[in-house]
């Protein structure tokens, strides 16, 4: 089996003999760094407690106000820094040995994201549970999806894209359910979203005490394991020989670190990608030390890692934007966007070691031309009655009646309005639905991945960001200005994703691995600006972050039908192109199809496709990735028939899940994103499980 | 592909299930009412053919003030809510919940047939766009942080001309205004005036809590500094509620005076006297102290309209002066 992961750090790193007095040395400095942060951390607040009144404690003459301030405040949130740090960066490295995959981490398997919905859910039905069983329940959400994340991706070992891949969709449905439960029990979990990005704020140390024996648990079981991990990392085969139980020694690992990540997020909610970061940082180290990959070396010094990271963190925040910052800025966005870069550049580093899968359209086989007229024909049927259902249904429903009189103009007043709103709404969704989907017909054609998308190509996300900025400067931005921006972010971000990941020529894994480092980035971004200008502002977050069609009016539809109008013959015309693009590197080169140019073309017109409809909606995940997919398992890989087949697929999904959004809680109302991320997952879930490569 | 074939059939089928909800428009009733005309916080001119008498209203504060002029709304944003959070103007069984407060349901509005809709200038404009193809909409600026008082009476005012009842809107101004000067006088006779005084409202999320302090900009901040009180909470907050954030140690910058709070049982539950009692900072600020923290009555809405503000007028001089 080919395999992307070039690297083994751990293999060379663990024959080398230790260097004890090296080892120690980076023990010691780290310390030291973690001793002077938290210094720092320290004299940060929103009190005038600073460092004279602190110093001025430790020879004893403080007063009992800069005493108060460091017990109740300062310490719990140092503290919570330490210990999140702690188990985060222990997690990452454990999970990273685990999946021999130097990408694998609390965040990207999904843990994260499962213990917090736990969380939530526990929140939301209204159960008041102490911490230890919180974080429990956390455990246990933890759990069941790094289970899922390491089954659907081979244990890791089939390579980083596909771990990536699972884990963040994975990630993305159970964040949707997670948004969906604080939209429903506002009341209950009282959810000002920030906190859904990590935060340090601690009123007592009852969190910190209560989840500190869990993480030393942890961390000493870990210590324990780090011998047979060492030995793992020589080859299942060869530490099967050596005595190793290889199954065991994995399940046990894995609740380990899923137990130190979940006593995490108990504490300070996700707080991102301290998990991925940690470990990098240490492997940057260890060329200079030798023996600083064995296990039981590796771990304690990925926790210190973390630790850093986490402090780091929380004290540039608040030296850049003030103590007031550290209350309503999340930390996790911070760690999150230094993740990302770390992602984007570890993934830079990969070598496309030829390709690792069935190519696209090869797999499915031609259909007959009257199985795709079949297709259509079907497909516009249930297009015809989704328009028609979306139109019915809603807060109060109509008959078809309605919609005659309606059209002809005969309908009463009341009717008359319903159905003029109704209609912006209904025509929004049909027609972003078909420019997602075309538009992951292409780029799943150029990344010659039936698995990327524009979202994951973190083309949506700097939409998103583009749009939200447009409405934080410009309140009243006109739809054309707002297009305008994200259309112009969107390409930005899109030729960012695509000079990175050049090198030497493109490589469609290392696109998808970075594109999904940047939307990560996005998303910080965008919690970020409507956190910091307008807190409490859940609409606004919702839109943005889940896709929305609440409230469009129809000069806002423009942009997207004119963007389908006119890209969708350009990725018409290049029909043939994709059919080969869709093969390999050669036949198209043989065939004189001008590679590169073709290939950004396509791009290009995929993301102003995506962007528009961004402005439009939001941010809605997974149309363009689900539909595709579905298209060709209909009517087989060539691209006249899967491009109609896919817009008809994604205009009747966004349309079907718009109609439930504003149906189900009537007359409250769910985001269409959140509908389309909880269909589009499980299938994509079904998909990879399908594709799945097992190791023997 | 059968499956589909048989799915597509049947909605299609569902499809010739017609019929219709009404019967074509008939003829408009005659208006016999004087027409009325105003100008709301857009500056948009606003021509009514009658008086509202079938009003919807998405913000409590606007709800409050209708209530308050005596005409019931026909609906409202997230009933629940206003039931817990506002009692100063109970809500008749009969009005119908339209939503949430940010994203309401048009249909849910329109269905309603109202005569006008009050929105706060916090409803997003494509929002307004669309409700205005329904209906008029009238928007009332949310609150003005530089003006808060004035904004006040302003919004009621402007509520009454729309409803036909100028009237009870100034009566019920002049009502706000002699609470407020006898709570003044109170205040000044127990030897309470310019004695410091701060407001907050706070929630609990995992293990911390967030706090939210009431300015001299906000209403509650700008009606207790009518009282005689002064406000120790010097920060800034936002342009319209006058609204800022902190964390317990921000709560250090405070000196003694009156600690003023609201929660609800029913909503969230009370961070100051429960979650916080056994934190080192709370225990030991002047005020936990001197026992001067006050939990007001539940029920007070913090952003509402003049009866509220009265409520809490009565409540504050009760705290203060006990």
């Amino acid at each position: 089996m080919t395999q992307l992961t070039t690297e083994r750090p751990q293999t060379a790193g663990t024959l080398l003999p230790v260097r004890r007095i090296r080892v120690a040395g980076v023990f010691v400095i780290a310390l030291a760094a973690v001793v002077l942060l938290a210094g720092v951390h320290l004299t940060q607040g929103t009190s005038s407690v600073g460092t004279g009144d602190l110093l001025r404690l430790v020879i004893g003459q403080g007063t009992d106000n800069s005493a108060n301030v460091l017990v109740a405040s300062r310490l719990p949130r140092l503290l919570a820094g330490v210990l999140v740090g702690l188990a985060l960066g222990v997690a990452g490295a454990g999970l990273q040995s685990l999946a021999r995959n130097a990408l694998a981490s609390p965040d990207t398997l999904g843990v994260n994201a499962g213990a917090y919905l736990a969380v939530v859910a526990v929140a939301a039905f209204g159960v008041p549970l102490p911490v230890l069983p919180a974080g429990g329940v956390a455990f246990l959400g933890g759990l069941a999806a790094a289970v899922l994340v390491l089954a659907l991706s081979a244990g890791g070992t089939s390579g980083p894209t596909r771990l990536i891949l699972a884990g963040s969709a994975v990630a993305m449905a159970l964040s949707g359910i997670t948004t969906l439960l604080l939209l429903l029990f506002r009341e209950e979990t009282v959810g000002t979203f920030a906190w859904g990005s990590g935060s340090l704020v601690q009123t007592d140390l009852d969190a910190v005490g209560q989840m500190a024996p869990v993480v030393v648990l942890g961390l000493a079981a870990s210590l324990w394991l780090a011998s047979r991990l060492d030995i793992l990392s020589l080859g299942d085969d060869t530490a099967a020989v050596l005595g190793v139980r290889v199954r065991r020694t994995r399940v046990l690992i894995t609740l380990v670190t899923v137990m130190l990540s979940a006593a995490a997020v108990t504490v300070a909610g996700p707080v991102g990608f301290v998990g991925l970061v940690a470990p990098v940082l240490v492997r940057l180290v260890a060329p200079l030390v030798p023996g600083l990959m064995r296990h039981r070396v590796l771990l304690p010094m990925s926790g210190l890692a973390g630790i850093l990271v986490v402090l780091l963190a929380d004290v540039v925040l608040r030296a850049l934007l003030g103590g007031q910052a550290g209350v309503e800025i999340p930390t996790g966005i911070m760690t999150m966007l230094v993740g990302a870069g770390v992602l984007v550049w570890l993934a830079r580093r990969y070598r496309d070691s030829g390709p690792s899968r069935t190519p696209a359209g090869a797999s499915s086989g031609l259909r007959s031309t009257r199985s795709f007229w079949i297709a259509v024909g079907v497909l516009s049927a249930l297009l015809v009655g989704a328009l028609v259902l979306a139109m019915l249904a809603g807060d109060a429903f109509l008959r078809t009646g309605d919609i005659t009189n309606w059209l002809s103009g005969r309908s009463g007043r009341a009717i008359t309005y319903v159905l003029d709103q109704r209609f912006p709404r209904v025509l929004s969704a049909v027609l972003c639905g078909a420019a997602l989907a075309i538009a992951g017909a292409t780029v799943q054609a150029v990344c010659r991945n039936p698995l990327a998308e524009p979202g994951i190509l973190g083309i949506t996300g700097g939409a998103g960001v583009g749009a939200v900025v447009t409405l934080m400067v410009v309140p009243s931005a006109s739809i054309w200005l707002l297009s305008g921006v994200a259309s112009a972010a969107a390409l930005a971000t899109f030729a960012l994703v695509y000079l990175v990941s050049w090198s030497g020529g493109l490589s469609s894994d290392r696109l998808v691995l970075i594109g999904v480092g940047v939307s990560s980035a996005t998303t910080a971004i965008i919690t970020f600006v409507i956190v910091y200008t307008d807190p409490w502002n859940v609409s606004m977050a919702m839109t943005w972050l889940s896709g929305s069609t609440y409230g469009r009016t129809l000069p806002q539809v423009v942009p997207v039908t004119v963007a389908l109008l006119v890209l969708t013959p350009v990725i018409v015309l290049a029909r043939r192109e994709l059919d080969l693009l869709s093969l390999d590197d050669d036949v198209p080169r043989i065939l004189g199809v001008r590679l590169e140019r073709t290939r950004l073309l396509a791009l290009a017109a995929a993301a102003l496709l995506t962007s528009a409809a961004v402005s439009a909606i939001g941010v809605v995940g997974f149309v363009g990735l689900v539909a595709p997919h579905a298209a060709r398992a209909l009517v087989g890989g060539h691209h006249s028939r899967l491009l109609p087949v896919a817009a008809l697929l994604g205009a009747v999904l966004v349309s079907v899940a718009d109609t439930l959004g504003r149906t189900l809680l009537a007359p409250a109302q769910i985001p269409a994103g959140l509908l389309t991320a909880m269909i589009g997952a499980p299938y994509f879930v079904y998909l990879l499980w399908r594709t799945r490569t097992t190791k023997a | 592909m059968r499956r589909i074939t048989a799915l597509a059939a049947t909605l299609l089928l569902a499809l010739t299930a017609c019929g219709s909800s009404e019967t074509p428009e008939p003829a408009a009733a005659e208006a016999s009412a004087e027409p009325v005309s105003l100008t709301d916080a857009r500056n948009k001119k606003i021509d009514l053919p009658a008086p509202a008498t079938k009003v919807v209203g998405l913000e409590w504060g606007v709800v409050e003030g209708l209530i308050t002029l005596g005409v019931m709304p026909v609906g409202v944003a997230d009933v629940k809510g206003y039931s817990t959070w506002v009692t100063a103007a109970k809500l008749d069984p009969s009005v119908k919940d339209v939503g949430t407060r940010g994203e309401a349901s048009v249909d849910a509005i329109v269905g309603l047939d109202p005569d006008l809709v009050v929105v706060t200038t916090d409803e997003s404009a494509s929002t307004i766009a669309q409700i205005e193809k329904a209906a008029t909409v009238l928007v009332v600026r949310g609150a003005d942080a530089a003006n808060p008082i004035p904004q006040l009476k302003k919004n009621l005012e402007l509520l009454g001309a729309a409803v036909g009842k100028s009237a009870q809107a100034a009566e019920a101004n002049a009502a706000f205004d002699r609470a407020l000067a006898d709570g003044r006088k109170k205040i000044a006779d127990a030897g309470k005036a310019g004695e410091n005084f701060t407001m907050a409202d706070g929630w609990k999320q995992g293990s911390s809590i967030s706090i939210r302090m009431f300015t001299t900009g906000s209403m509650l901040g700008a009606i207790a500094g009518e009282l005689g009180l002064k406000n120790s909470w010097t920060g800034a907050g936002d342009k319209d509620y006058g609204l800022a954030q902190t964390d317990i140690e921000g709560l250090t910058k405070l000196p003694d005076g009156n600690f003023l709070y609201i929660a609800s049982t029913t909503d969230g539950g009370d961070v100051f006297g429960g979650d916080l009692a056994k934190n080192a900072i709370w225990k030991n600020l002047p005020f936990v102290k001197s026992g001067n923290v006050h939990r007001l009555p539940d029920g007070i809405w913090m952003f509402g309209g003049p009866k509220s503000m009265q409520q809490f007028i009565d409540a504050t001089v009760q705290a203060v002066t006990s």
